[in-house]
């Protein structure tokens, strides 16, 4: 049986990892302590005196609170380019030791729950492209804009830090065009699209094994194997949509039910629905999201028609796909066919 | 807070003292001398009347020596407020306290630091308009005729991208054929991400403050600079066509290559390069269709320069 999870409101993401680059960064520009702490339940003298854990409730009003004091739109950016490899154990030395752009994805999307606590990266591979895209698992509402900027960015720095090159990174957004659409471009570059329905960083796959100047397959090795013995003891990892939605994920022709969901993470379905609730999501919206995030990659990278989408995802037929796709994204397939390659 | 409080007390701890003392002295004169009248006598309209214009004089003085340094014009506008406030105290202290008719000093006081208080208030603000005038002819490159603080970026002295693009809207609005041609131009650091992740982001802060003084330093009069994002600068040029733009981008991209910034503590010695480029507008331009443009161009300018792989 495979370890717990994490839900929203308990407390596993150390203070001194992201929430103190982000309390550095805005006590930096003048904000008052007391006001960025606001109803996260934190002190600042607790918060430097011992070892702290934030839940992720905590830090997502951590960050609510920096963005209403800081009052600035490339926080979520200038946070991002701190971000990753970063200063968080055995994951970050792994990350910045990898061989190459590949494997430092592989370690991202593998330790998660340490590098990226707030929104899951997951990793897609086909001939031509690698795309890395993010699900949100806590339930973090507006915050999400500010994650997915502040995420993206963050990927887009390291790979160039570590490799040393400046890479055809594509950017899609879920959100549509911003306001503040020059700060994009000033942090991410011109290759930006919104309103994609999926957050979704796309990179050619030649630039995957390219290998980085620092790469050290030792210590990455010793590394990730520490990061592994560290997540054994504390006997659980990752956030409970994580799981759920990689459940989902796995089996897009043949969705598990409510039923046999709980049954597998040993809930009655009655916690299961409560549980889902208190994340902001439900049964119904996460088996969407996953059919939607592969019908989007058939329709867009792939350039498949209605009827081979609906074969692959097991609708009984063409306009039945059709239809869920108009529902969930508000547009028919064949507005975004093949857009990527133009 | 308790910063801001010292900081009051050191620069204007004296002009409150002088405000507060006379108050206090002018009330235990009335007290001595004066009976206190009955409630069933009190006046509610000159109570209002009288004792509201008092703590509205009292929150003026209080915006003043908050918002202001110590200074001449300061103590003037205190000292003319202060008067004012006076006689209306002790026009506020008559509704409440009958003085004996012998006792003409009250008359006097709140007749005379009247006019006496407006003069120097007057005197104080015509100072006041004096020192902004000067201020705007500082700030001329930074900003324009019109003024919003909330358009101001955050960490910079100089406008962000939402006034850039109302100056640019404005300028493409009025235009006609008749009218002179403008550029726009772009400056942005190369590897400055690399800089902020080498030396941290508070060095980085002071470069792009340095950068900044530069680039006005070296624009001319009436050109507006603003900070578009980022280590990202737009310079919006009047009365400037395209030849003569690219000129004034190398002399930035020349004044910031002589800069040889000093990091904080260890006073490492810094060299920026950076890329500029320029487009000139044209009749059907939107800002963001101008901006587009331009970002574009200084981005193939980028590439055309040659990578630089770093050490590691």
């Amino acid at each position: 049986m495979s370890p717990a999870w994490y839900e929203r409101d308990e407390r596993f993401i150390p203070a001194r990892h992201q929430p103190a680059l982000l309390m550095d960064l805005a006590l930096s520009r003048e904000v008052d302590s007391h006001a960025l702490l606001r109803g996260t339940r934190l002190f600042l003298e607790d918060v430097l005196k011992a070892p702290l854990d934030l839940s992720p409730e905590q830090f997502l009003r951590l960050i609510a609170n920096a963005q209403d004091c800081l009052d600035a739109p490339d926080t979520a950016f200038l946070l991002g380019q701190q971000l990753l490899p970063g200063h968080y154990g055995p994951a970050s030395q792994a990350l910045e030791h990898a061989a190459n752009l590949g494997q430092a994805l592989d370690i991202l999307v593998g330790e998660r729950q340490v590098l990226s606590p707030l929104l899951v990266p997951r990793l897609k591979l086909d001939g031509e492209h690698a795309y890395l895209y993010w699900l949100d698992p806590w339930g973090s509402g507006e915050a999400r804009r500010f994650l997915v900027e502040m995420s993206q960015c963050a990927v887009q720095s390291m790979s160039r830090w570590l490799s040393g090159e400046r890479l055809p990174w594509r950017f899609l957004f879920s959100h549509e065009r911003p306001e503040h659409l020059e700060q994009y471009q000033a942090h991410l570059g011109m290759a930006l699209h919104f309103g994609c329905r999926i957050d979704v960083m796309v990179l050619p796959r030649e630039h995957l094994l390219r290998p980085w100047p620092r790469a050290s397959a030792t210590v990455c090795q010793a590394a990730l194997a520490e990061g592994r013995r560290e997540r054994t003891l504390a006997g659980r990892e990752h956030g409970l949509l994580d799981r759920v939605e990689e459940l989902c994920a796995a089996r897009l022709r043949a969705m598990p039910d409510l039923d046999s969901l709980a049954a597998e993470l040993a809930l009655s379905p009655a916690t299961l629905k409560r549980k889902l609730k208190k994340h902001g999501s439900s049964y119904q919206a996460l088996q969407d999201g996953a059919r939607l995030h592969a019908a989007l990659y058939l329709v867009w990278a792939r350039g498949y028609d209605n009827e081979a989408v609906a074969e692959r995802l097991a609708f009984h037929d063409a306009p039945n796909f059709r239809r869920a796709f108009r529902r969930w994204t508000g547009l028919v397939p064949s507005v975004l066919r093949g857009w990527l390659e133009a | 807070m308790p910063h801001a409080l010292t900081r009051l007390a050191r620069e204007h701890g004296q002009k409150l003292l002088g405000l507060f003392l006379p108050s206090q002295l002018v009330l235990l004169a009335c007290l001595a001398q004066g009976q206190l009248k009955p409630a069933a006598e009190w006046v509610w309209i000159d109570i209002l009347g009288e004792g509201g214009t008092a703590l509205f004089i009292l929150i003026w003085l209080g915006f003043i020596v908050i918002s202001r340094p110590a200074g001449r014009i300061t103590n003037l506008l205190v000292l003319g407020l202060s008067g004012v406030f006076l006689s209306m105290w002790v026009d506020t202290l008559d509704e409440f306290i009958r003085l004996p008719a012998t006792a003409r000093w009250d008359q006097w006081l709140e007749s005379g630091l009247m006019p006496l208080g407006f003069v120097l208030l007057t005197w104080g603000l015509h100072g006041w308009q004096q020192e902004q005038r000067s201020l705007m002819r500082q700030l001329a490159k930074r900003e324009r005729l019109f003024r919003d603080h909330r358009l101001y970026d955050k960490l910079l002295p100089l406008c962000g991208a939402a006034y850039l693009r109302e100056q640019l809207r404005l300028e493409l609005g009025t235009r006609d054929e008749r009218q002179p041609v403008f550029s726009v131009l772009m400056l942005d650091l190369d590897e400055f991400a690399d800089l902020n992740r080498r030396h941290g982001r508070a060095e980085g802060d002071r470069v792009l403050e340095a950068v900044a003084q530069i680039l006005v330093l070296n624009l001319r009069h009436g050109d507006l600079l603003c900070r578009l994002a980022g280590d990202r600068f737009v310079a919006l040029l009047p009365r400037t066509g395209e030849t003569q733009a690219q000129g004034l981008a190398q002399e930035l991209c020349a004044a910031l290559a002589c800069y040889a910034h000093k990091t904080a503590p260890a006073g490492e010695r810094l060299h920026l390069s950076s890329s500029a480029a320029v487009v000139m507008c044209e009749a059907q331009d939107t800002p963001e269709g101008l901006l587009d443009r331009l970002t574009r161009r200084l981005l193939a300018a980028k590439e055309r320069k040659p990578p630089l792989r770093r050490a590691s």
